[in-house]
């Protein structure tokens, strides 16, 4: 057929609605007014590939609230605050993560920030240091000596990634040969560097990488591949929720039979529905259930956590995932700091958050570490569950130690860290 | 798997991939072809069909292939709309034909998230459990469900072909592609064309929506992708040309699947992108357009 229009027309047509569809819109999606309230900054990406690590993570702040505010509130300074949470969709993107950032200090006055990690953190780290705020991170790879206010409470990603494959080693001696793919990303290449250490670390070679990118629709070329090297595990690194899903489905339909290690496995029950319970069965990853015997007690710090579960599981069904918790275990920190500093003051709380020895972490007595990687103490780092698939559910086999690890191979890390570029002050 | 188990498994690989590419872009040069716009709402039509078809089939338990055909006449539906109240009033406006269908891709993404909500994918249980051992080896495997996209694929650009070569509707739409004021002169109703075209190109990116959806990502926003790599394939193919779209979704795809598979999925992108512009270097007009006079 013929056409009329100029390829100069058509790409300078094109050029210009692509340039038009980054259009942003940022505002709260939740804001009630009451005296005696406490603010809390949540700046994330409920929309977009990372939702999956930002919107779970709301509807466990708004439980945490709930629960909190159904308690009487936040006890500081003899008087009890109600817990407001404030959010803004960052869209996992830097300039509507600087918006979201403004708003929160300007116009809401917030006295936290809660925040995924990665470019969004990066883009708000210097202003939030200016402001003497509180920021959360979920990957420590963003703390850095120049923003003493950042802080990784609850998640210590990539590092834990060393415990399941820590386990694999020291309990199926059979396995000797790994397959890594990922996205191409800042969390896909710092996690990617960590499972190359633990396999090393383990005996185990890695034969076969594959990296690739957002744009990506079609996985079975990938699979394809990385079963073709015929390996004795494979992993998905910390790809985002949805390729997990779509990958270990298509290890499924292509026939694999080896293990599977990977960071997360969220919703798993969807991903049981499409594959089997058989194929399933044994699959490690990183992230409980709350209602796990294990964290009912012990040294684990996560108040009510099977109340927790059962809550958001119930409001929320099937949509439990990895960040599910983890914001609200970062503010069950914030807050017992809060009630040490006597005040909500950022920076008081900031200094009282660093007194805390040992850190409460809700998976066990945690110490501030980061300085030998990042060059400063910001990142909470103790215990990490190893949990199996034990017909079609989460079972923490482990309470892998993190630290420990860290002390005796840190080096080879920092090796794995430095041949993929990814950022680090050793 | 040996190697020459692999590169059979990656030609099976990128002949799926190649049919619903060809299937999609087709219908985006179609649109383009008869109706001079470049229609950035093939995408979110895509969407639609791969949303209802979970709306449909995972949460109301309609049977699996109903909700394919269902979720097909939805989009053609919608491909009806949109040529009436959108697309007619800006014949012969080239770029408001092309804001009029990014309103559109806009507005069915916003819908989808009010409707459906946002966050991780939506999932649907797979209709087809099993997969296929290409001729009994077993290392060489397709899964049924995307041997159903090959087959739906094939089967609806396989009826296109002969709708468009052996029926007078088929001959009038090439017709007002080649030329619309000879066309209209010979009685042919420009408007009636536009409809069916667009009906038919709806129906197209609907049916591979409905076929991809257990195999892919349900979001809103799942349509992006493909329509880039669709423009990849309308541009090497030759602007308007159905045929020339055809070699290249099957070019492309095969390129693609195989740089992902030997050499990693982000370097495939970046190497089609490169081949794309080293192409145009070589034939500006693309494989099958022709060169304008001035």
């Amino acid at each position: 057929m013929k056409s009329n229009m100029t390829r100069r027309n058509f790409l300078a047509g094109t050029g210009g609605v692509a340039a038009g569809i980054t259009a942003l819109g940022a505002t709260p999606s939740k804001v009630f007014a009451g005296e005696n309230t406490v603010k809390i900054g949540f700046l994330a990406a409920l929309t977009g590939d990372a939702a999956g690590w930002g919107l779970p993570g709301l509807y466990g702040v708004e439980i945490w609230a709930e629960q909190v505010n159904a308690a009487g509130g936040i006890e500081m300074g003899g008087d009890k605050y109600r817990v407001e949470i404030i959010s803004y969709d960052d869209e996992f993107d830097a300039i509507k993560a600087t918006v979201g950032a403004k708003k929160l200090i300007f116009e809401d006055e917030v006295s936290i920030v809660l925040m995924l990690g990665i470019t969004p953190v990066q883009a708000v780290k210097d202003f939030m240091t200016r402001n003497k705020m509180i920021v959360t991170t979920l990957v420590p790879t963003d703390i850095s000596a120049d923003a003493p206010y950042l802080f990784a409470l609850s998640e210590v990603h990539p590092f834990y990634n060393v415990t399941a494959v820590d386990w694999i080693g020291r309990n199926m001696p059979n396995i000797k040969t790994a397959a890594i793919a990922t996205q191409n990303d800042e969390l896909g290449l710092s996690s990617q560097a960590t499972y190359r250490a633990a396999f090393e670390v383990a005996g185990i070679e890695v034969i076969e990488e594959n990296l690739f990118g957002f744009e990506v629709t079609d996985f079975a070329p990938v699979v394809s591949k990385l079963i073709a090297a015929n390996p004795d595990v494979i992993t998905w690194d910390t790809a985002y929720p949805d390729y997990v899903n779509l990958l270990t489905e298509q290890a499924y339909l292509q026939g694999y039979k080896g293990t599977i290690v990977n960071c997360t496995l969220d919703q798993y029950e969807h991903i049981l529905g499409k594959t089997s319970k058989d194929f399933m069965e044994g699959f490690l990853w990183q992230f409980p259930d709350l209602d796990d015997p294990i964290m009912q007690g012990g040294d684990t710090h996560f108040d009510n956590a099977a109340a927790f579960y059962k809550t958001y599981s119930e409001r929320y069904p099937g949509a439990w995932t990895a960040v599910s918790w983890e914001y609200a275990a970062s503010l069950e920190m914030w807050k017992t700091a809060v009630g040490k500093a006597g005040t909500f003051d950022p920076p008081t709380v900031s200094d009282a958050l660093r007194g805390l020895s040992p850190v409460p972490h809700a998976f066990g007595d945690a110490e501030w570490w980061g300085e030998s990687f990042f060059g400063i103490n910001s990142a909470a780092l103790g215990k990490w569950p190893v949990v199996q698939m034990q017909n079609g559910k989460a079972v923490i086999v482990e309470m892998g130690d993190v630290r420990a690890w860290m002390d005796k191979h840190g080096d080879v890390l920092i090796k794995h860290f430095k041949a993929l570029g990814v950022p680090t002050s050793a | 798997m040996t190697d020459l188990e692999l590169i059979l498994q990656t030609i099976i690989n990128s002949l799926i991939f190649s049919s619903f590419n060809a299937l999609f872009a087709v219908g985006l040069v179609l649109i383009f072809g008869i109706m001079q716009v470049v229609n950035f709402a093939h995408g979110a039509i895509y969407m639609v069909g791969a949303f209802s078809t979970w709306y449909l089939y995972s949460e109301n338990g309609v049977p699996f292939f109903v909700a394919i055909i269902l979720s097909t006449l939805l989009c053609a539906a919608l491909g009806l709309f949109m040529e009436r109240v959108l697309f007619r009033p800006m014949r012969g406006n080239l770029f408001g034909g092309l804001i009029v269908s990014v309103g559109m891709l806009f507005i069915l993404e916003v819908l989808s998230v009010y409707l459906f909500g946002q966050g991780l994918m939506k999932n649907i249980t797979p209709y087809f459990r099993e997969s296929w051992h290409v001729f009994g080896i077993e290392s060489i495997t397709v899964a049924h469900s995307r041997l159903l996209v090959f087959a739906v694929a094939t089967f609806i650009l396989g009826g296109f072909w002969l709708f468009m070569t052996r029926t007078r509707l088929g001959w009038a739409m090439k017709a007002c592609a080649q030329n619309p004021e000879a066309a209209a002169l010979q009685g042919i109703s420009i408007g009636k064309i536009s409809m069916l075209a667009m009906v038919i190109s709806a129906a197209m990116a609907g049916a591979g929506g409905a076929v991809m959806a257990p195999l892919v990502r349900i979001t809103p926003h799942m349509g992006s992708p493909v329509l880039i790599t669709a423009f990849i394939i309308m541009i090497v193919g030759g602007m308007g040309s159905i045929e020339g779209a055809l070699i290249a979704a099957f070019a492309y795809s095969f390129f693609h699947t195989f740089v992902t598979t030997y050499i990693g999925g982000e370097i495939a992108t970046i190497l089609g992108l490169v081949l794309m512009l080293m192409f145009l270097i070589v034939k500006p007009t693309g494989l099958m357009g022709e060169r304008e006079s001035v």
